[in-house]
């Protein structure tokens, strides 16, 4: 009886998702329907070649990306939970998104500084400057992670490695010009649509690597929602778990962070509101059931930063904590929050 | 009753901390039986957890061994322990969705294959440690739902659904209420006894353990680890031990620790068990001397002293230290 009531759940958030889908390709400054879009991907009747090529060529990757980057952070930020313990830790709580971050400063700001053009900015470039960035942070806290023997000390850790390295970006901020701060601001915004398919491609591949370990530890998270001492007494090497986990995580959210950006809240809110509508702490539904509310949320917020009907968009990373928040915290006002996790 | 399961000998523990190193214990011996409830008592700080940690496996002896069935601790690998023996601890976090049923079905994973999936020998394995607990109505609520008493028993299921010969819990009664406490810990004798399980409860509940413990483990700072049947140690006065200072002693009569009173003889008539708590009723209030003789009647409840007669013990003692 159970599974069936999960089973459908799960089902439900699928068709959400296909809808939301949908209609995040159809919004934007031109109008295109939904019927016509699906017309167009299904049979390649379009209304104007223009029309395939705004669809083809620019929704479709920004959409394909929203959801991969929505599955990507609330995966990650449901295995930092569990592992933790604690209903704070996010994707980012071992340094990552501070490493990208720092990756591209050194790109753009002391790039810009040393005479490089604002040309070779490109996407690569950032996306490889952050994953160099996020790869050495991620290192480094693993090299510490290595002698810390305890779940607590790690998290610390991680955190103070984030906050060093965020003063490093200061310090090269503050020393930048104003060209250069400003195109490091505009990065640290987030971007879901500066993506092209061979870059998605590339995205969507690590995404699917980046699942591989945490499959593979779907029993170990159940354990250690007990806790590090009884997962132990039933057999669970803690110690494994916490590498799987860093592997994880580090390909999941490191990946989405260096090719859009930080984005903010997708990954602390999203395993919540996971373990509030499915109502269980089991990871066997938790993790289907984040990456479908990952998705659809992301794809939702960017819907939300089309601001349909004009040419502007809104930074997604400030649509996600402007459209997010307020959901979370309605959501924690009318249910007891913390006897939830 | 079957032969020890678990056995510690001359065994010395300690922590390392930097270039110091810390014993807190040594030259412990010990062994733990098939089919018995035993319990360990000691003084805050003795060292029980140390002792729990290294018989779970996650504090390595400085000297000396523990061998569960004959094999060292520290030869067993991980899933193979954990398949041996089972923990309660005293960690009170839990994940309030889980259900008791979810809970008690993670006590199979050293058995489940890579999804955690039960297959029918593992619902036996929980149906029966539910029941074994007698929590099967509480088997869909939530954790964050039902109260100490009945969380500590789905605990105690998680632990047999683990299906081990040694059962280890650290303080299971501590936050319960009085009947939760004798019920776990006569549940925890039963199954014992049914089961042929070695069980090891650390407690702080020196009346309850005595009512229900086939054995007594004693810890004291400096002194060996005592074991023996805990009549035998009553007998033997080595129950003292538990106390340390002068101010409290062990009353065989009553099997508990009372509070040492200069005891003032007060001359007191009537049944024996009434006498007792006037005794003590007036020594607490500080009554040290009696002009005549106090004389109890049980039905109807009536004190007289003095000429007068007294409805309460209340009103004796505050006419006694007007």
């Amino acid at each position: 009886m159970k599974n069936t009531k999960t089973g459908i759940w799960i089902f439900t958030g699928l068709m959400v998702l296909v809808l939301v889908f949908m209609l995040n390709i159809s919004l934007g400054s031109v109008h295109i329907s939904v019927q016509e879009i699906f017309e167009g991907l299904l049979f390649g009747n379009w209304e104007r070649p223009s029309h395939e090529q705004i669809v083809l060529h620019f929704r479709l990757p920004k959409a394909v990306v929203s959801m991969i980057a929505g599955i990507g952070l609330s995966l990650s930020g449901l295995q930092m939970q569990t592992f933790f313990r604690n209903p704070l830790a996010g994707p980012f709580v071992l340094g990552i998104s501070s490493g990208a971050g720092l990756g591209v400063a050194v790109l753009i700001l002391a790039g810009t500084g040393l005479g490089l053009s604002a040309g070779i900015l490109n996407t690569w470039a950032t996306a490889f400057a952050g994953t160099l960035g996020a790869g050495s942070v991620l290192l480094l806290v693993s090299l510490v992670a290595w002698k810390v023997k305890d779940s607590m000390t790690l998290l610390i850790v991680g955190l103070m490695f984030g906050s060093a390295v965020s003063a490093v970006i200061s310090l090269l901020s503050y020393f930048s010009g104003a060209e250069a701060l400003k195109l490091f601001t505009v990065w640290s915004m987030g971007s879901l649509g500066s993506l092209g398919w061979s870059q998605v491609g590339i995205l969507s591949l690590i995404l699917l690597i980046g699942m591989i370990p945490m499959i593979f530890s779907v029993k170990a998270y159940n354990v250690m929602l007990l806790g590090e001492a009884y997962a132990q007494s039933m057999g669970i090497n803690p110690i494994r778990l916490r590498w799987s986990m860093i592997l994880s995580t580090g390909l999941l959210a490191g990946a989405v962070t260096a090719f859009c950006g930080p984005i903010a809240f997708i990954g602390i809110a999203v395993p919540h509101l996971a373990r509030m509508i499915w109502k269980t702490p089991d990871h066997r539904v938790l993790f289907p059931a984040s990456a479908v509310m990952g998705a659809v949320l992301l794809l939702l917020c960017d819907s939300v930063g089309q601001l349909p009907g004009s040419a502007q968009t809104l930074p997604i990373n400030a649509v996600t904590s402007l459209v997010g928040a307020p959901i979370v915290v309605s959501l924690v006002l009318r249910k007891n929050f913390s006897k939830e996790f | 009753m079957k032969g020890p399961a678990l056995i510690g000998k001359n065994l010395s523990l300690g922590y390392t901390q930097g270039k110091i190193r810390k014993e807190v214990l040594s030259g412990l011996n010990f062994s733990l039986n098939s089919g018995e409830l035993t319990c360990l008592l000691g003084p805050n700080g003795v060292g029980k957890s140390t002792l729990v940690k290294s018989i779970m496996g996650r504090l390595e002896p400085w000297r000396g061994e523990i061998l569960l069935n004959g094999k060292r601790i520290e030869d067993y690998p991980r899933e193979e322990l954990a398949r041996e023996m089972a923990v309660v601890l005293t960690e009170p976090v839990l994940p309030a969705q889980m259900t008791v049923y979810q809970l008690v079905g993670l006590g199979r994973a050293p058995y489940t294959d890579w999804m955690g999936s039960l297959n029918n020998q593992d619902e036996e394995a929980v149906e029966e440690a539910l029941s074994n607990t007698k929590i099967q109505y509480l088997r869909d609520q939530r954790l964050g739902e039902i109260s100490d008493g009945q969380r500590q028993k789905a605990l105690i299921a998680r632990a047999l659904a683990q299906d081990c010969d040694v059962v280890i819990l650290d303080e299971p009664t501590a936050h319960l209420d009085l009947v939760n406490r004798y019920e776990v810990m006569y549940l925890l004798r039963e199954i014992a006894q049914k089961e042929k399980k070695a069980i090891l409860v650390v407690t702080h509940d020196l009346d309850i353990a005595l009512e229900t413990a086939d054995r007594f483990w004693l810890m004291n700072c400096g002194t060996p680890l005592i074991s023996g049947r805990p009549e035998d140690l009553v007998f033997s006065g080595e129950i003292n031990e538990l106390i340390a200072g002068g101010q409290f002693h062990f009353s065989m009569k009553r099997g508990r620790v009372e509070f040492q009173h200069p005891q003032a003889e007060l001359e007191i008539e009537g049944p024996g068990d009434m006498v007792y708590w006037v005794q003590k009723a007036l020594n607490k209030a500080g009554v040290k001397q009696i002009a005549s003789p106090i004389r109890l009647v049980k039905d109807p409840f009536s004190i007289f002293y003095d000429g007068t007669s007294f409805d309460s013990l209340d009103d004796l003692i505050r006419f006694l230290l007007k």
